[in-house]
């Protein structure tokens, strides 16, 4: 763009100004209106050129930030999106976490805890009865009675059905912090936390006769019994020490005929 | 083109992209240790496809698991189809899944959502 540039000593400037100062019009006043009207058109056309450039530019800045504008939030939208399915994966992920912790604790015939979930328990329960006095606990097994001729003579279908309701009856002898676990085939471990002698008796009876009071699953099939071995755990001693008195107990429950609870 | 084939590992899906059928399919977990690595050979491949040819690219998927980065990927992947798709290229996906896992089915439901083209997402019979 080329601007028309008006040289320092300007001849019409000048004239304009004598015009001006004088009283009356000199001579040639109309020729130097002209020109100056001439340059004041000249102006105005630079003045709008340049106004309509500058407005271009604004025009493209708010366009090209505009862009921006529309790719940012673009690029947000897809990062929500990925933090939202991300989420929900994770939620897939910790529901199965969930789910594998209580298959490998839970017994699936029965819904108990299993035999490993019952250790980790009586481990800590034999610790803390270690650490400090009164924190003594009771351990009972027991073990179905007669439970191998279900399974012969009505099928191991039957045999799953009897567990299940020998279990269900189990469990609903127990108080909140009682625990019981399925421990074998047909044996059931239990942890009686604050059981002293005078109340195992009294509840290895009690998980006896839920037990035989149970529904029957089928007419042909006998009630169940349970044959009980229970004993307090010795603070101090391994829970292994605990676990063979009590098994050493439920062996004489059975050799005194079943369907009875002994205790060492 | 050259084909794709990619063995599934532990962390990674297995892929295999024909491209004389034009299908790409991808299956199992994906939580790659390198996901541009695992991922830019088969974006590198759609690419290709799509540019150098005007047949049809039909995904066959039955995704398990997929990490963020995957998903980032997949979420590239599909921006792709759908671009093509919207330039008039005939695209589609078909996402199978386990019934035993509903969860999977409403991921992709999510991935789909902002895709155009056929998208279909149903449990593995």
């Amino acid at each position: 763009m080329t601007m028309q540039q008006c040289p320092p000593e300007d001849s019409l400037e000048r004239r304009i100004e004598a015009i001006l100062n004088a009283d009356t019009p000199p001579d040639g006043w109309k020729e130097a209106l002209g020109k100056l009207f001439e340059r004041y058109l000249d102006q105005q056309r630079l003045l709008d050129r340049l106004t309509h450039i500058a407005d271009r530019f604004q025009a493209a800045e708010r366009e090209r930030s505009q862009g921006y504008m529309a790719s940012y939030e673009k690029k947000v939208r897809q990062l929500e999106k990925i933090v939202r399915i991300s989420d929900q994966y994770q939620t897939m992920l910790h529901q199965l976490k969930e789910r594998l912790e209580h298959a490998s604790n839970y017994d699936s015939l029965t819904g108990l805890p299993n035999r490993r979930y019952m250790t980790v328990r009586l481990e800590e329960a034999a610790s803390q009865a270690a650490r400090k006095n009164g924190n003594g606990f009771a351990v009972m097994i027991a073990d179905i009675d007669h439970f191998k001729a279900v399974n012969d003579n009505f099928g191991h279908a039957a045999g799953d059905r009897q567990l299940k309701a020998v279990a269900r009856a189990l469990e609903l002898s127990l108080r909140e912090y009682d625990l019981c676990a399925r421990w074998g085939g047909e044996e059931f471990l239990f942890l009686f936390p604050a059981c002293d002698q005078t109340s195992a008796p009294v509840v290895a009876e009690r998980l006896r006769k839920n037990v035989s009071a149970a529904p029957r699953i089928s007419d042909n099939i006998a009630t169940p019994t349970v044959s009980i071995g229970y004993t307090l755990h010795r603070p101090g001693e391994s829970i292994d020490a605990t676990l063979l008195r009590a098994d050493e107990a439920l062996y004489k429950a059975k050799d005194a005929g079943r369907n009875c609870a002994i205790g060492m | 083109m050259n084909n794709l084939e990619i063995a599934q590992t532990p962390s990674t899906p297995e892929v295999r992209a024909d491209s004389g059928q034009g299908r790409v399919f991808m299956s199992g977990d994906s939580y790659p240790e390198n996901p541009f690595d695992f991922f830019q050979p088969i974006i590198d491949w759609i690419d290709d496809f799509l540019k150098n040819d005007d047949r049809p690219l039909a995904f066959d998927l039955a995704l398990i698991y997929l990490n963020t980065s995957s998903i980032r990927a997949m979420m590239d992947i599909f921006d792709r189809l759908e671009e093509s798709h919207l330039a008039g290229r005939s695209v589609s996906v078909d996402w199978c899944y386990d019934p035993d896992n509903e969860r999977v089915g409403e991921l992709a439901e999510e991935f789909k959502e902002d895709c155009t083209f056929p998208f279909t997402i149903a449990p593995r019979s």
